[in-house]
C-alpha cells in the first residue's frame, strides 16, 4: 500500500509514480531493498528478475527472504513477500537470467526506468547493452562490504558502464599455476583446477599437471629423458589426471602420491625452473608434519574454521573429502559432473586442504580455510546498512529520472570512511560525459588505425565469446575475396584452443568493433576462445 | 597416522549465515554484536528501517518504546505494518514482522511513551548498549539526553522529514581499539632496530651473494642497510626531504648487480626497496596517541576505569621504559619478494619481539588491575594482544550533550561559525528546530493540512527568526528552505527513510563493535542535491 504522500512529492511525480512500469534486475541484496522502496513510494507496476535461488549466506541482509525460502527462487520469494504486506501492487518476476535471448530490446523499451542490483560485470555490461539499444535510463548500483555507488547511465548523455575499461577480472599463467607457484592464490587457483579435473568438467585449460611446454624451462637438459612422454600439446601423455584417478579408484593415498609426490619429483626434473627459484620439496603420503610453521601462537582463533591446519590435517581432510567426493559422484547420472561450490562443504574442504599441502611443498604460507573460502569464492563482503544505503539512493534517482531531472543524477559513492571534508556519502559534482572512443555507447565509430598486425579484441552481444583478430595484409588480387578467415593461427601451444563456439551459437552480426575497409584488403585471422570466467 | 582425524570445520549453520559480515567486522565484531541491547524509542519507519538493518546482522537483542497506535500514515511509510494492523499498537505490531527476520534475536516493547518511561521506571535505561530515538519532542529530547549522557550510553536522535534525513550522535566518551585506517604504514623500527633485528640483519651479508639469493633478500634487509649507510654520512638523521630521500634511493639503486654487459639485473626487491623509501619515518609517538596517554582518565587510574585505560596507562608505562620512547611492536610483515626461508626468518623476528612487548604490557595491564582492586579476568591477553596491534591508530571522541544544544549561549557558539555559509546544510538543523517550536505553539507539524499552508509558512519563518534571534545569529539567506519544509507537512518519506536508516544502523554497529570512527557528531542528509554533511556541535 503506497503512502499518502501527496504533500512532499510534487504532482507530476507522484502522476510518474503511479502510471511508470520499472523494471529491478535482480533480486538480491540492493534488489530487496529496492522493491521495498518502490512499493513504499507508490510504484505500482515493478517487474524484477533474477537467476538465483537463495542461500543461507543472503539471510544476513537480504530481508525479504527466510529460512524457510532456502532452495527458492530470489524473485519469485522477493515478490510474494513484498506482496503479503502491500497486496494491491503488481509485480511480475522472473526466475530467469536477464542475458536471455527473450529479453530483447523490446521487452527493455517497456520500461520508463530499469534498476540494476547486480553481482557481476558480464550481466551488468549487458543490461547496459540493452538500455542504450532501448534508450531506457538505466540506474546501476553495487556495494563491496561499507562501501558503494549509484550512477544514472543515460545513452548520449552520461557515460555508459563500458566507457571506461574496468580492471581485468585476475587470471594467471597457466604455468604459474602448473610449475612455479609463489603466492597462496596459485595454489587455491590449481586447487579448483584439480577438482574439476577430478570431479568436474574437464576444461582443456585447467590443466594441473607438470607444464614442459613452460618457457621458463626451454632448453632444459633434465627434460630431455622425459621429452619422449610429452606430445606437442605440452602435456604429459601418460594418462590424463581424470582417467587416471577413475583408474585408481580415487584412492586418496595414490591420487596424493601422483599430485604431490611424483608429479613434484617431476617438475623438479626440470632444472631450468628451479635456478632463481626455490625447488620444492615433494612429500610422501604418512611421513607429513604434524604442525604449523610459525603459527603455534594462534592457539586461541575463536572460530575453527580461522584457525590454519597442520600438513597431517591437510592429509586427513584431503583424503576424506575425496572419498566423499568419489561418492557424490558415484550417485550422479553417466556423464554428470560435480560443479565446484564454496558453500559445499566437501568441495570446500577438497580445495583447501590442496591448496595447504601445495603451498606446504612450494614453501609458500598456508592460509586457514575462512580464507581460502574468501579467495576461492571471490566472495565480497557484503551487509545490510550499505545496500539499504545505496538502495534508498537508487529510488531516490529514479524520482529525478521520471520528473526528466537527469541533471539532478550525478553518480553518488558511499566510502567506508569519510574523506578529507568529513563526508562519507560523496556526490559526483556534475554528470559525466561518455567517452567518445566508447565502443558500445559511442554514436560515431572513429577511424581505429588499424594496419597490418593489428589485433582486434572483440566480443559478441551477449558475450559468450571473446575474439581475437588479428589483422594480416596481403595483395588484393583481381579475382579474390576482399575477405579472408583463415583460421587461429595464434593458438598458443599448451592450452588448445576452442576453435568451434560450443552450444552451435553463432555471433556474425552481433560484432561490436567494425573493422573499417581501408584502401587495402586485409585478411583476418581469427582464434575463438570461449570467455574464461573465475568464479 | 599419530592423531585423531580432525573434523573438518564445517561451518555452523549461524557462521554460514554470517559469513559475508564476519569477513568485515571479524567474530569478536559479531560478538559484540550479538551481546548488545538497543532501544528504539518510536518505532515509525526511520526507526524500523534501522531495526531492520540491526536484526538482519543478528543483533542480540532490540526494545521498542513507543506510546502510539498505527495510523494510515504509519502503514504509508512502514514496510512492515498492512492495513489490519490500524488502531494497534505501533509497538506491538512492529516487533512482531521484525522478529521474523532473524530467530536470533530478541525483542520486547514497552506500550508507553518515553515521556511515562522516564516518569514512572528511572532506571529502565541502565542496561542498553545503544539507544535511538525518532522524532521525539523537545522536553523529551532534553531530559532523556541528561540522562543517557549520565549513564554513558550512546545516544541517536533521528529525524526522516521530507526530503531531509538528520542525526545528532551523543557519546560522553568513546574509545576505537581498530579504526581499520586504509593505508598504515609497516611498523619496521629501521632507524630504531630493537636487538633481535639489528642481529639478524647484521649477519647478513648481501655484496657476497649470487643473482639468485641476491635478488631474494627482504627489501626491509636491503633498505636497513642502506639506511644504516646514509646515515653514518649524515649523522644518524633520517631522510626527510625529497633530496635526501632521493640520495637514500641512489644508495640502494647502487646494490643492484650488474650483468656480465654492466647492465643492471631486474631485481624487484631492491625496486620495493626504493619504493620503501618513501614510507620511511621516524619511530615515534602519533600526537593523537600522545593526547590519549596524557589524559587524565589515563593517568588516574580509578576502581571504575575502563578496559581502554588501563590499557592505555600501561600503555603509557611501557613507552617510558621497556619501549624506550616507543610504542609496542606491532609484529606483522608486510608481502614482499623474497625467500621463503629469509622471509619466515625475518617475520619470527618481528612476530617474538612483538609477542614480548605485548607480554610486557600484559604483566603491567594485570600489576595495574591489582592496584585498583579490580578482577584480573577483566581484560584477557587476547585483549591486550589486539591492543597493541593497533596502538598507533587508537581513537579517542568525546562528545557533548545533546541537552547543551537547547541552551542559547553554548549553541550559539557553536553553530554561528557554520551558519557563515549560506549553503552550509547545518540550516536544516535550525529548521527542523524551528519545526519543533511549531509544534509546541500550534499542536501540528508546518504544513500539515492543505488549507493551512500558507499561513502555516509565515508562522514558520517566525519561530525560525525568534531562534536564530536567541542564538544572536542574522536570518537566514533564502526563504525557500521554509517554503519547501511547509510542503513536506512532517510527511515521511520511505526512501529516505530507509536511506537514512541506514546510515544510522550503520553508525551504532560502529558503537557496539568499537570498530571504525562514528560520525562526530551531527549528520544531515539533504534528498534534493544527494548532499551529506557531518558537523561537529
Amino acid at each position: 500500500m503506497a503512502a499518502s504522500i501527496a504533500g512532499v512529492f510534487e504532482n507530476d511525480l507522484q502522476q510518474a509514480i503511479n502510471s511508470s512500469k520499472v523494471f529491478v534486475v535482480g533480486a538480491g541484496g540492493i534488489g530487496c531493498e529496492i522493491l521495498k522502496n518502490l512499493v513504499m513510494s507508490g510504484f505500482n507496476d515493478i517487474e524484477i528478475i533474477d537467476l538465483d535461488t537463495i542461500d543461507v549466506s543472503n539471510l544476513n541482509r537480504q530481508f525479504l527472504f527466510h529460512k524457510q525460502h532456502v532452495g527458492k527462487s530470489k524473485a519469485e520469494v522477493a515478490r510474494e513477500s513484498a506482496l503479503s504486506f502491500n497486496p494491491t501492487v503488481n509485480i511480475k518476476a522472473y526466475h530467469d537470467s536477464t542475458m536471455s535471448a527473450d529479453y530483447g530490446v523490446n521487452f527493455f523499451k517497456r520500461f520508463a526506468v530499469v534498476m540494476n542490483a547486480l553481482d557481476n560485470r558480464m550481466a551488468r555490461n549487458h543490461v547496459n547493452r540493452m538500455c542504450l539499444a532501448a534508450d531506457v535510463p538505466l540506474i546501476e548500483s553495487g556495494t563491496a562490504g561499507y562501501e558503494g555507488q549509484v550512477e544514472l547511465i543515460k545513452k548520449q548523455l552520461t557515460q555508459c558502464y563500458e566507457c571506461l575499461p574496468k580492471a581485468p577480472q585476475k587470471t594467471y599463467p597457466g604455468c604459474t599455476i602448473r610449475n612455479t607457484p609463489s603466492e597462496p592464490i596459485h595454489c587455491i587457483v590449481w586447487s579448483k583446477h584439480l577438482f574439476n579435473q577430478l570431479f568436474g568438467e574437464n576444461d582443456p585449460d585447467m590443466d594441473v599437471s607438470p607444464d614442459t611446454a613452460d618457457p621458463d624451462a626451454a632448453g632444459d637438459a633434465g627434460m630431455a629423458a622425459l621429452k619422449g612422454e610429452a606430445n606437442d600439446q605440452g602435456n604429459v601423455t601418460r594418462v590424463t589426471t581424470r582417467e587416471w584417478a577413475v583408474k585408481s579408484n580415487y584412492d586418496p593415498e595414490k591420487l596424493f602420491r601422483k599430485l604431490f609426490h611424483d608429479d613434484i619429483k617431476y617438475l623438479l626434473s626440470m632444472g631450468n625452473l628451479w635456478k632463481n627459484r626455490t625447488p620444492p620439496k615433494p612429500l610422501v603420503f604418512g611421513e607429513v608434519p604434524d604442525a604449523v610453521a610459525g603459527c603455534s601462537n594462534e592457539t586461541d582463533a575463536v572460530l575453527k574454521d580461522q584457525k590454519i591446519w597442520s600438513v597431517a590435517e591437510c592429509v586427513e581432510i584431503f583424503s576424506s573429502s575425496c572419498r566423499n567426493l568419489y561418492s557424490q559422484q558415484q550417485r550422479l547420472d553417466l556423464g554428470d559432473n560435480l560443479v565446484w561450490d564454496k558453500d559445499d562443504k566437501d568441495a570446500m574442504d577438497f580445495v583447501a586442504s590442496c591448496a595447504n599441502i601445495r603451498a606446504y611443498i612450494f614453501g609458500i604460507p598456508q592460509k586457514s580455510r575462512f580464507d581460502i573460502k574468501s579467495m576461492a569464492g571471490n566472495i565480497i563482503p557484503a551487509i545490510a546498512t550499505s545496500n539499504a544505503i545505496v538502495a534508498g539512493l537508487v529510488v531516490l534517482k529514479a524520482f529525478y529520472v521520471l520528473r526528466g531531472q537527469l541533471e539532478n543524477c550525478q553518480s553518488v559513492y558511499l566510502r567506508n570512511k569519510p574523506n578529507h571534508k568529513n563526508v562519507q556519502i560523496v556526490p559526483e559534482a556534475c554528470l559525466v560525459e561518455p567517452n567518445s572512443k566508447c565502443y558500445v555507447c559511442s554514436p560515431k565509430h572513429e577511424q581505429m588505425g588499424v594496419v597490418n598486425g593489428s589485433i582486434l579484441k572483440a566480443d559478441d552481444f551477449l558475450q559468450n565469446y571473446e575474439l581475437n583478430i588479428v589483422i594480416v595484409q596481403r595483395c588484393l588480387t583481381r579475382d579474390g575475396p576482399l575477405f579472408e578467415i583463415i583460421g587461429s593461427e595464434t593458438a598458443k601451444p599448451g592450452s588448445p584452443e576452442k576453435l568451434q563456439p560450443e552450444n552451435g551459437q553463432t555471433d556474425d552480426d552481433d560484432d561490436v568493433v567494425h573493422v573499417i575497409d581501408g584502401e587495402s584488403t586485409s585478411n583476418a585471422t581469427s582464434s575463438i576462445r570461449k570467455r574464461k570466467l573465475e568464479t | 597416522m599419530s592423531s585423531p582425524a580432525p573434523k573438518s570445520p564445517e561451518q555452523s549453520e549461524k557462521n554460514k549465515k554470517y559469513d559475508r559480515q564476519l569477513r568485515l567486522w571479524g567474530d569478536h565484531g559479531q560478538a559484540a554484536l550479538e551481546s548488545a541491547h538497543v532501544c528504539l524509542i518510536n518505532a515509525n519507519g526511520l526507526g524500523t528501517e534501522i531495526l531492520k538493518s540491526l536484526i538482519l546482522p543478528g543483533i542480540g537483542a532490540f526494545t521498542i518504546v513507543d506510546g502510539e497506535k498505527v495510523t494510515e500514515e504509519d502503514i504509508g511509510c512502514n514496510f512492515f505494518l498492512d492495513h489490519d494492523s490500524v488502531g494497534k499498537s505501533r509497538a506491538q505490531a512492529t516487533i512482531q514482522l521484525l522478529l521474523e527476520l532473524n530467530p536470533d534475536v530478541r525483542g520486547d516493547y514497552v506500550d508507553e511513551s518515553v515521556e511515562q518511561v522516564l516518569e514512572n521506571n528511572p532506571d529502565f535505561f541502565n542496561n542498553f548498549s545503544v539507544v535511538i530515538s525518532t522524532q521525539i519532542s523537545e522536553r523529551v529530547i532534553i531530559r532523556l539526553s541528561k540522562k543517557l549522557w549520565e549513564l554513558e550510553i550512546p545516544f541517536i536522535a533521528c529525524q526522516s522529514y521530507g526530503f531531509i534525513g538528520y542525526a545528532r550522535i551523543q557519546v560522553q566518551e568513546h574509545t576505537v581499539i581498530e579504526t581499520h585506517p586504509d593505508n598504515e604504514v609497516p611498523d619496521l623500527r629501521l632507524d630504531k632496530p630493537f636487538p633481535s633485528l639489528k642481529e639478524l640483519i647484521d649477519s647478513i651479508d648481501i655484496s657476497k651473494m649470487e643473482l639468485k639469493d641476491h635478488a631474494h633478500v627482504p627489501y626491509v634487509v636491503i633498505l636497513y642497510k642502506c639506511l644504516q649507510q646514509w646515515q653514518q654520512e649524515n649523522e644518524g638523521q633520517i631522510p626527510k626531504t625529497y633530496r635526501e630521500k632521493e640520495s637514500l634511493r641512489k644508495l640502494i639503486r647502487a646494490e643492484i648487480l650488474n650483468n656480465d654487459d654492466g647492465i643492471p639485473h631486474d631485481e624487484e626487491n631492491f625496486e620495493e626497496a626504493i619504493k620503501a623509501v618513501n614510507t620511511l619515518a621516524p619511530t615515534n609517538i602519533p600526537s593523537h596517541v600522545r593526547e590519549i596517554l596524557d589524559d587524565e582518565s589515563c593517568i588516574n587510574l580509578t576502581s571504575k576505569s575502563k578496559p581502554f585505560w588501563i590499557m592505555a596507562k600501561a600503555l603509557r608505562e611501557f613507552v617510558e621504559n621497556e619501549g624506550a620512547g616507543a610504542l609496542p611492536l606491532r609484529g606483522t610483515l608486510p608481502d614482499m619478494t623474497a625467500d621463503t626461508e629469509r622471509y619466515i626468518h625475518l617475520q619470527q623476528v618481528y612476530h617474538s619481539q612483538a609477542a614480548k612487548d605485548a607480554e610486557v604490557m600484559f604483566r603491567r595491564v594485570q600489576q595495574l588491575l591489582r592496584e585498583i582492586n579490580q578482577s584480573p579476568d577483566s581484560i584477557t591477553e587476547k585483549d591486550v594482544k589486539l591492543f597493541c596491534k593497533h596502538t598507533s591508530t587508537m581513537h579517542l571522541v568525546r562528545g557533548s550533550c545533546i541537552a547543551d544544544d537547547y541552551d542559547n549561549k553554548i549553541f550559539a557558539q557553536k553553530l554561528a561559525p557554520h551558519l557563515e555559509d549560506p549553503e552550509s546544510a547545518l540550516v536544516y538543523a535550525v529548521l527542523l528546530r524551528g519545526v519543533d517550536r511549531f509544534r509546541i505553539a500550534h499542536g501540528t507539524y508546518p504544513g500539515e493540512y492543505d488549507d493551512q499552508v500558507e499561513p502555516d509558512i509565515v508562522k514558520l519563518k517566525s519561530c525560525v527568526s525568534k531562534l536564530l534571534n536567541e542564538w544572536s545569529c542574522g536570518p537566514l539567506a533564502k526563504d525557500d528552505y521554509v517554503h519547501e519544509i511547509c510542503r513536506y507537512g512532517g510527511g515521511e518519506l520511505h526512501s529516505i527513510s530507509a536511506f537514512v536508516g541506514g546510515c544510522i544502523a550503520q553508525e551504532t554497529i560502529k558503537f557496539i563493535t568499537s570498530q571504525y570512527k562514528p560520525i562526530h557528531n551531527t549528520f544531515i542528509y539533504d534528498g534534493i542535491t544527494s548532499n551529506t554533511a557531518s558537523f561537529t556541535l
